[in-house]
């Protein structure tokens, strides 16, 4: 990936604009928290899939999970590594019944995601609800963004 | 009762909603439901994996034989900044033809944990009717 400058030089360059605007996302990717991309990067195609977010307090991790019980979800912390466990299962239906559709799928699943900044692990909390599990992750001081307070003189 | 399937589970991307030639004019994405569809003697039952969807959120309409099953889903996350993202949310729609021999009075829809179960009864079978022929 080609970094242009941002000022000068390029104007003759067909599409530098582009350019530019393109490096400016890589840059911007790259220099959160030490390359939060690795996400995507990472992708590996275990279940369940996440989607990670964040505000100025908390990052979230959330999981589409229905049919699964809260209680047989298992999910842990240790250092930057966070693990979701669990299993599960369909209602069996009644003997001598005729199947139209079998789509859904059922089985144990276990994931681990390497998360790319510190947390409070003593904090973490986890909500199941309508099959959507959301578990948040508070930051830990060192990885808030701070205000700095410009004093005028 | 449950079955346990001791495999492992393999994530599958969303089925985006097919609306054949009817362009959709939603603003969310809309997404087709997995399905277990069996049938008994008594009745039908179409058991459906909705995520995210309450059962405020949950839309149900039988018109003619059409079985219409909508789930509304709020992301708690719209303020959020998406680190990573592997699902998309939205909406789930799917639609049903019944057969002629389900007790429309009678279908039933319970939601938990994000699985909807509908359960179809069948009309009772119709009495034979002997008729009685008189000689005139």
């Amino acid at each position: 990936m080609a970094f242009l400058p941002f000022f000068g030089r390029n104007i003759g360059v067909p599409f530098w604009e582009l350019e530019k605007m393109r490096g400016h996302m890589e840059n911007v990717y790259n220099a959160l928290a030490g390359g939060l991309s690795q996400f995507r990067k990472n992708y590996t195609g275990v279940f369940p899939l996440v989607n990670v977010l964040e505000d100025d307090q908390n990052l979230f991790v959330v999981a589409e999970l229905p049919g699964i019980a809260a209680d047989k979800l298992e999910i842990a912390v240790k250092g930057d590594t966070l693990t979701l466990k669990g299993a599960k299962t369909l209602d069996k239906a009644e003997e001598g019944v005729n199947y139209h559709r079998r789509e859904r799928e059922a089985g144990s699943f276990s994931r681990s995601l390497t998360l790319p900044i510190k947390i409070k692990a003593d904090e973490v909390a986890a909500v199941f609800k309508n099959g959507v599990l959301t578990i948040t992750l508070p930051k830990a001081a060192e990885a808030r963004a701070h205000q700095i307070k410009v004093n005028a003189e | 009762m449950t079955q346990t399937n001791t495999s492992e589970m393999n994530p599958r991307e969303k089925k985006l909603l097919d609306t054949g030639s009817a362009e959709s004019t939603s603003t969310v994405p809309q997404f087709s439901p997995q399905v277990d569809i069996w049938e008994n003697e008594k009745g039908l039952t179409v058991v459906a994996d909705m995520p995210g969807v309450s059962a405020e959120g949950l839309n149900i309409d039988l018109n003619d034989n059409a079985l219409t099953i909508h789930g509304h889903v709020t992301s708690p996350h719209e303020d959020r900044k998406i680190i990573a993202q592997e699902f998309e949310v939205g909406d789930f729609y799917r639609q049903f033809k019944l057969s002629d021999d389900i007790d429309k009075e009678a279908i039933t829809a319970a939601i938990k944990d994000g699985v909807l179960t509908v359960t179809l009864p069948k009309q009772a079978p119709a009495q034979p009717r002997k008729i009685t022929v008189v000689t005139a």
